[in-house]
């Protein structure tokens, strides 16, 4: 029965349909307040704003403001400082068994992959991985790394060339630079979104595995708005993990990491080497030449060199050591000057000598005879500047002095 | 030991149930619809009173307020104000390519573009669907107490026709957000289609097949005698579904080609 305009008692009339309203109203602002309190963070203006807004705008605009442009929304009431730092976490065992073992040849291939951006980019890359190592993809910022594994990851197109697989796409994974989540999902959520994506068939005792690889069980019920970049990036790893993929991309994993989580996801990567490939691209050489025993330059979009890693010292630099006796120096001195494989001997201080070889091999196994025939007492004996970053300097000066 | 993985496994639809739960998607969309169709019937009962009070006192008369009178201003405000909260909130969740880390976590692990588009579509169409019909509601309870009751019949065939709008504007949202990466700039295009529907409607051929008919469908099926009237708005429905079709098409089309 609807009310009669001009009733006498208006306002007792439309009570019936002034309470919804007000309901309403009431509701929001209580639920706007409430979630305010529970919050351990809101954005945009400090609390005391916020419930200034709620209860003094009009009703429900303060509310609706509040749950635009106030609101967290990774969960309220939850703790969002991170999570204790773990221990170095396991390393990854093989998530099945036979799927993995390496075969002759390689597993990923370019020809000629040219992306060409106003003449950055890339130019007639010819990416060769075997299958089994871990690569690493070394370059300046802006050298093409991350243009080259987003083509081979199908996210970006290539001008000309071609790239070859040498198994399915839905076995390769991978782990961009800066993993990016909804922070209102948890980290089981997440790794568990992504098993669903690539291995329905995996259950959820793959989600356990991988979170617990990268060293997050104990954050798999957490939201990820809390969560710090090593975190994230550790997420990151978890996800691709969770499909057992045989090759695994990993664009700047340690780009962002503090040294121990640097440690931990460098540890993370060596401890796959023979169970599946990993081509990781950095553009920290130490990170490179500590796990990877393949290695590709990038300079300009073009490879400079690619290969092995030990190759690359060998090849590119003079191997170098610094030699410290006890005694006998200048004997010493005289007979690593008659080697064959010996380039040079000096006396770098009273009691060291900088010996350049041929070889590594020929230095490795070469100068500790020498002094033991000798009889002369070995203090030690260290590598001098025989490092990627060496490596890597010498043979893009040998380019730019080409060049020029 | 087992990691507290949640009880029910993900997926692609989940995914989308949690974005509209865990987030104020839901809860925005709902009560925005509630509270226009709570208040519009009031404001237009009371609209005499109201002006009196804004007037200092000035007497206004206005004509007896009719049930049609506060279903056309629910339909009025919703379309405006709960458009653009449907429309935000939809193009907030095409926007997977705004942010680099996790479009590349999507695109490597989805196998065409059309997984990712139908749930988001569904749960945004459906989610709109299911605001409109709970504001419907509030306004019919709220007209049926202060001015008098609406026809069961239309108002069903208005929530028809507003629905299918609903999911209409959704389908153009999705072709939005694959002209551009941004959420704003996908609202800023979708809400700028929706409204120059309207304008085509004024060429008198094809003013009943534009998209933009069905937004007054409600109050105009209302007001028809029963049984009447929907047929009018089968040529505007038709177009709305093939319209909204090829716009997720082209949508899907779009997005399968975006790099990232």
């Amino acid at each position: 029965m609807p009310l009669a305009a001009g009733s006498a008692r208006p306002l007792v009339q439309a009570l019936p349909a002034l309470i919804p309203v007000l309901a309403l109203f009431l509701g929001l602002d209580i639920y706007c307040l409430v979630n305010l309190t529970r919050a351990t963070s809101v954005r945009n203006a400090p609390k005391l704003a916020w419930v200034i807004v709620i209860l003094c705008v009009s009703a429900p605009l303060g509310a609706i403001l509040y749950l635009f442009f106030g609101m967290d929304r990774t969960g309220a009431g939850q703790k969002a400082a991170p999570a204790p730092r773990q221990a170095a976490p396991p390393a990854i065992p093989p998530m099945t068994v036979g799927s993995l073992q390496a075969k002759a040849g390689l597993i990923v291939a370019t020809t000629g992959l040219t992306r060409n951006y106003g003449g950055n980019g890339l130019f007639d890359v010819d990416l060769a991985v075997p299958r089994g190592c871990v690569y690493g993809l070394v370059g300046l910022n802006g050298a093409g790394k991350t243009t080259l594994l987003s083509i081979v990851a199908g996210t970006r197109h290539a001008d000309r060339g071609s790239v070859s697989l040498a198994i399915e796409r839905r076995r390769m994974a991978v782990c961009p630079d800066v993993p990016e989540f909804d922070g209102w999902l948890t980290a089981a959520e997440v790794v568990d979104l992504a098993r669903s994506l690539v291995a329905p068939e995996a259950g959820p005792a793959a989600v356990d595995a991988a979170l617990r690889a990268v060293g997050l069980a104990d954050a798999a019920g957490r939201r990820l708005g809390g969560f710090s970049r090593g975190m994230q990036q550790r997420l990151g790893l978890a996800c691709a993990l969770t499909g057992d993929p045989e090759l695994l991309i990993l664009d700047e994993p340690t780009s962002a990491l503090d040294p121990a989580g640097r440690a931990e996801m460098l540890a993370l990567v060596a401890a796959m080497r023979g169970t599946r490939t990993v081509i990781f691209s950095s553009h920290i050489l130490a990170d490179v030449q500590r796990v990877a025993d393949q290695v590709g330059i990038l300079r300009d979009g073009r490879m400079l060199y690619q290969g092995g890693t030990r190759e690359l010292m060998d090849n590119h630099l003079t191997p170098s050591w610094l030699l410290r006796i006890a005694e006998r120096t200048g004997e010493v001195a005289a007979a690593l000057a008659e080697q064959p494989w010996v380039a040079r001997v000096e006396t770098a201080e009273p009691g060291v000598l900088r010996v350049d070889a041929t070889t590594i091999e020929d230095g490795e196994r070469g100068i500790p005879a020498v002094v033991a025939a000798c009889g002369a007492r070995q203090v030690s004996c260290e590598p001098a500047a025989a490092d990627l970053e060496a490596a890597f300097l010498a043979l893009t000066g040998a380019r730019v002095a080409e060049a020029a | 030991m087992t990691t507290a993985v949640s009880a029910r496994q993900m997926s692609l639809w989940r995914l989308e149930w949690l974005r509209l739960f865990r987030t104020p998607r839901a809860l925005s969309l709902g009560a925005v619809y509630l509270a226009i169709g709570l208040i519009e019937p009031v404001a237009t009962r009371y609209a005499s009173t109201l002006l009196a009070h804004v007037g200092n006192g000035a007497e206004v008369r206005l004509p007896k307020p009719t049930p049609v009178q506060a279903l056309s201003s629910y339909v009025s405000e919703a379309t405006l104000i709960g458009l653009i909260v449907l429309v935000s909130v939809a193009a907030s969740a095409y926007g997977f390519d705004a942010r680099p880390g996790l479009a590349a976590f999507f695109r490597t692990r989805v196998r065409g573009m059309w997984r990712l588009v139908a749930p988001r579509f569904t749960a945004y169409a459906v989610g709109g669907a299911v605001a409109y019909l709970i504001g419907t509601l509030a306004a019919w309870y709220e007209t049926r107490l202060l001015i008098g009751s609406l026809p069961v019949g239309g108002l069903l065939a208005g929530l028809l026709c507003g629905a299918v709008y609903l999911a209409f504007a959704v389908a153009v949202t999705a072709f939005a957000a694959s002209l551009t990466r941004t959420t704003v700039a996908s609202v800023g295009i979708t809400l700028g289609i929706l409204l120059a529907l309207p304008l085509l409607a004024d060429v008198h051929a094809i003013s009943n097949w534009v998209p933009s008919a069905l937004i007054g469908a409600p109050a105009d099926l209302v007001a028809s005698p029963p049984g009447h009237g929907l047929v009018h708005f089968v040529p505007a429905l038709g177009v709305s579904a093939v319209a909204g079709a090829l716009a997720l098409a082209a949508a899907v089309l779009r997005l399968r080609r975006r790099e990232i």
